[in-house]
């Protein structure tokens, strides 16, 4: 692949159809503009905080995850041992509960956690009552990247739990090829590359315009519920403009961003996917999205709640052996094990990213969650939560905190809020409600 | 009793489809405007189009050479359809960016391609008479109306900047890219006249789409939306030539295939896996030949038999492709495609319960299952609800071993603990009665080396094995008035259960009696309802 992008070349075509259409047309050569310098505010800083989101599916084993020690020296657990590179990076939050009434298996949990809310509808429509824990993240720092949030797969076809509202999900890329084009396709451009703004942005630009205004119009006729959705796609097309306004300008320019290799797939067996080969191609084009400051906020979903993937030597698919596996479980135990090695595959991928005096981790904030503790038996007290990360100062590692009784799972989103620079008050409806963080952790 | 064969063909001389037909339905026979009860009519909602209805539209207004992207913002499924959570559904900003790049990539194709731009007029771009002709003919399919005053000035500003800066291609292609991310192609805007308080008539051109997805799962061709302007769907005969017309046109059939896709989720075949080791023969080429034969049956059924769907449960008929042929275990009626076949009673195989589809996607990935078998009879079939497994108890079943060898004797706690009982008693023995279907739908008479027992009962209709199963869901007093439910809800996208029970119940009635349970007669009677034809005010 070229290094350069080509410089904006008007297609010959174009202009000779113009003259054998045989018309007087005026064909407009199109102005090769200059890149205009990035905006203020996404300079600000020489390093942003970025936040990522690792999520998998199915719980976890509580006898084997909660450690017996705590504090800075605490001792692994057995679920977590594929984390020892990276224990001084890590706090392992323990002893907390998602104060939601539990009512629909796998989904209260990671609504309660990352929305603070309960769940809206049944097995099959349920969604978020409000937007996901990375999106409120995004509506706060997202706006200045050329993409506000990423949301990446890596089991295949997985739907992920990023909301923007109520019945609005941002589906992950599962592919990673189709990651990679995303991302470092066509409208990439690595540092010092050279090249003309594309004219067809600004006319985009005025499309969307266009698409705004009959919004707009519709939105005169209809209900209120409707008025809501409508305005939803009104955020949405504004978004894409200011996207595509992030194409015109200059890319950040951080030493670590390189126009990385376009990945080689897993030859996966269709029935059984290489999810942790899948998971560090993944890791490595989210890292470096971040280093480039394409985004600032990425949710990794490994996999989904409820998910039934099969593993290799897998006797059946995963949720179906959180409840049949007998005795305590070794096949469940050992998926695990295997989302916990892509956890920190993904946090080696960061720490390669050299920035300033540390690393791209030193540089944001990390939450592994899943959506429930004890998986055979749904329950989401003893939630499961790993913190990886400094945000650039805000947070501090704490090792192993656990709670003495049982406290608010609501009080890490809260702190994650925080440390993101968003203006948080508090976090979660009723039970679940906290105006504080976890103070362990704060800076 | 009204006689169904009557051989009047209404407006036969103009319907030539209609006039080939030996036997024709005629308005006569449907219920009269005053049978219908009074019942409010839920509050008009936007529906977003589905991605399959984004594919029909264009690729039958351009062509099926047309290469059409797949949005990427999933549809959304409401109590177990996609064309009811597409009332609640929306773009988010992952959807919008999708929107836009298909956007563009159909736009491209069309400016490029002569043979796309066959249809639009021959006429030189350059002058603005004839970007305005393109877009506005465009438009009017794509809005399912013609475009206002206000649009076509829109779109015009767009494809003059653009045709100014890049040249009249480029005018089109950017005007063609606006008029596909407008809402109102996005958006199905069947609100009735703006401004009107309280219940009201949709107007031709709602009526014309609702209409139009509902009968070709895509919008309405130019015929239609010249009736709609001029009025013809207006009238009760006007709307039922209309809807007759359309239902002998070839997109019925996929517009049919639709209603069923939905209804029975067959998409998830596409993404369905099985353990190799254990379902040697489960490809995805066996989920993709299950899926047609399900849906090949199903259109013969209501298109083609014409005769009392409730049979669908218990027919020996299906369509069968070779591998599917030899899955069953019965001789290829084809070497090549799919060919009609009647099953060997002796095979025990009958109606949609004896389909690979249905089967291999009401079970695990290494086996069977009782309970999503029988959760799916409750639910698809019957419309009844399943409450969901309380969340905090523990729902293993034992593995197989000598004391339980076959599920029977695995769920039998499932069936005998109160705590479980309360919903497994409903679920589980519909689903042991399909026990003789392996995890993928192949005939067994053992498990684990012990015969399997497939005898049970339904609301207290006794059976012995799958086709006596399959004949009490067929005589089930739910099982057609859910039909009749599912269609009311898939034609109109009510999310809440509709409050018009006893328009309900008329419709059931009259499917029974004097329809024979003909399924095509009940979509013509839906059409004309109250309940397809009128909306509440925009709340």
């Amino acid at each position: 692949m070229s290094p350069n992008r080509p410089p904006f070349s008007p297609s010959r075509r174009h202009i000779l159809r113009g003259m054998l259409g045989g018309a007087a047309v005026t064909v407009g050569l199109p102005s090769l503009g200059l890149f205009a310098p990035r905006s203020a505010r996404a300079q600000e800083s020489a390093f942003p905080t970025r936040f990522c989101l690792f999520f998998w599916g199915n719980g976890m084993l509580p006898d084997r995850w909660i450690p017996a020690t705590t504090g800075l020296d605490w001792t692994l657990s057995e679920q977590l041992l594929p984390l020892a590179d990276h224990q001084a990076d890590l706090t392992l939050v323990t002893g907390h509960e998602v104060r939601i009434p539990n009512r629909i298996a796998h989904f209260t949990g990671p609504a309660g956690l990352l929305s603070g809310r309960p769940g809206r509808g049944d097995d099959d429509g349920a969604t978020f009552a409000g937007p996901s824990l990375d999106q409120r993240i995004a509506q706060a720092i997202g706006g200045d990247t050329p993409f506000r949030s990423l949301e990446v797969g890596v089991q295949p076809g997985c739907n992920g739990m990023s909301f923007n509202g109520p019945d609005s999900r941002n589906p992950p890329i599962s592919d990673p090829i189709a990651l990679y084009e995303r991302m470092f396709g066509a409208t990439f451009r690595a540092p010092g590359e050279g090249g003309a703004v594309d004219p067809r942005l600004g006319l985009r630009r005025s499309v969307l315009d266009a698409v705004m205004a009959e919004v707009s119009d519709l939105e005169r006729r209809v209900g209120v519920e409707d008025r809501a959705r409508l305005d939803q796609h009104l955020t949405s097309v504004r978004e894409l403009e200011k996207r595509i306004a992030r194409l015109e300008e200059d890319p950040a320019d951080y030493a670590a961003c390189t126009r990385p290799a376009s990945p080689t797939l897993p030859s996966d067996t269709s029935a059984r996917p290489s999810m942790e080969a899948r998971a560090r191609i993944v890791a490595e084009l989210s890292a470096m999205a971040m280093a480039c400051d394409l985004t600032r906020v990425t949710s990794i979903w490994y996999s989904d709640p409820l998910n039934n993937v099969l593993y290799p030597d897998a006797t059946a698919g995963h949720h179906q052996l959180t409840h049949d596996e007998p005795g305590d479980q070794p096949q469940v135990h050992e998926i695990v094990l295997s989302a916990m090695r892509s956890f920190a595959d993904l946090l080696t991928a960061l720490k390669a990213i050299p920035e300033g005096d540390g690393t791209l981790l030193d540089h944001m904030a990390l939450l592994a969650t899943t959506d429930v503790s004890f998986g055979r038996t749904h329950q989401i007290d003893e939630f499961p939560m790993l913190l990886a990360g400094r945000a650039g100062g805000r947070l501090t590692v704490a090792g192993h905190v656990r709670a003495a009784t049982p406290d608010n799972a609501s009080r890490v989103p809260l702190t994650l809020l925080r440390a993101l620079g968003v203006t948080a008050g508090s976090y979660g409806e009723d039970a679940a409600f906290t105006d504080s963080g976890l103070s362990e952790v704060e800076t | 009793m009204r006689s169904l064969l009557s051989t009047a063909c209404l407006g036969a001389a103009l319907l030539a489809s209609c006039a080939e037909e030996p036997v024709g339905l005629t308005l006569d026979d449907l219920a009269a405007p005053s049978d219908w009860p009074g019942a409010p009519a839920p509050p008009a909602v936007l529906r977003r189009i589905t991605q399959a209805q984004y594919e029909n539209v264009l690729t039958d207004l351009f062509g099926p050479d047309l290469v059409v992207p797949t949005l990427v913002e999933p549809d959304l499924r409401i109590g177990g359809l996609v064309a009811v959570g597409a009332s609640a559904g929306t773009f988010g900003p992952r959807g919008v960016e999708s929107a836009e790049s298909a956007a563009f990539a159909i736009a491209k194709q069309i400016v490029e391609d002569p043979a796309l731009r066959a249809v639009l007029p021959a006429c030189d771009l350059a002058s603005e008479a004839c970007l305005r002709d393109h877009l506005v003919q465009v438009g009017r399919r794509l809005y399912r109306a013609p475009l206002t005053e206000d649009q076509t000035a829109r779109v015009l500003a767009v494809a003059r900047q653009a045709g100014a800066a890049l040249g009249p291609e480029a005018g089109l292609e950017f005007g063609l890219a606006m008029l596909l991310q407008s809402p109102a192609f996005l958006f199905r805007a069947e609100l009735g006249t703006d401004g009107e308080a309280g219940e009201r008539a949709l107007t031709g051109l709602g009526l014309a789409s609702r209409l139009s997805f509902f009968l070709w799962n895509s919008g309405p061709d130019d015929a239609l939306l010249d009736a709609a302007e001029a009025g013809a769907l207006d009238t009760r005969e006007g709307l039922f030539d209309h809807a007759a017309r359309m239902l002998d046109d070839p997109r019925a059939r996929r517009g049919i295939r639709a209603f069923f896709e939905d209804q029975l989720e067959l998409q998830k075949l596409e993404e369905l896996k099985k353990d190799p080791l254990i379902f040697e023969r489960y490809t995805p080429l066996l989920a993709q030949d299950a899926r047609e034969e399900t849906l090949a049956l199903l259109e013969y059924m209501v298109l083609d038999a014409d005769t009392d769907f409730r049979d669908v449960m218990t027919t020996r008929e299906t369509f069968l492709s070779p591998y599917l042929a030899s899955v069953y275990g019965v001789p290829s009626p084809t070497t090549e495609g799919f060919a009609q076949v009647e099953l060997p009673a002796s095979l025990g195989r009958s109606g949609l319960l004896g389909h690979a589809s249905i089967l291999s996607l009401h079970a695990h990935a290494v086996s069977s299952s009782a309970t999503l078998r029988g959760k799916f009879v409750r639910t698809a079939l019957l419309c009844q609800v399943i409450p969901a497994p309380p969340v905090n108890v523990d729902t293993s079943i034992p593995e197989p071993s000598g004391n339980t060898p076959t599920l029977r004797d695995r769920v039998a706690e499932h069936l005998e603990e109160p705590s479980c009982a309360g919903c497994h008693q409903l679920t589980d023995p519909i689903g042991l009665g399909l026990e003789n279907f392996d995890g993928m739908g192949v005939w067994r008479d053992l498990d684990n080396s012990v015969t399997i027992d497939a005898s049970g009962e339904i609301d207290g209709v006794a059976f012995e094995r799958p086709a006596e199963l399959s004949r009490a869901i067929r005589d089930h007093p739910n099982f057609s008035p859910c039909l009749v439910q599912t269609m009311v809800r898939y034609a109109t996208g009510a999310i809440e259960p509709t409050e018009a029970e006893a328009a309900l119940d008329l419709l059931s009635d009259r499917f029974a009696e004097p329809h024979g349970h003909r399924a095509r007669t009940l979509i013509l009677e839906l059409v004309m309802s109250p309940m397809f034809r009128r909306v509440g005010a925009p709340e």
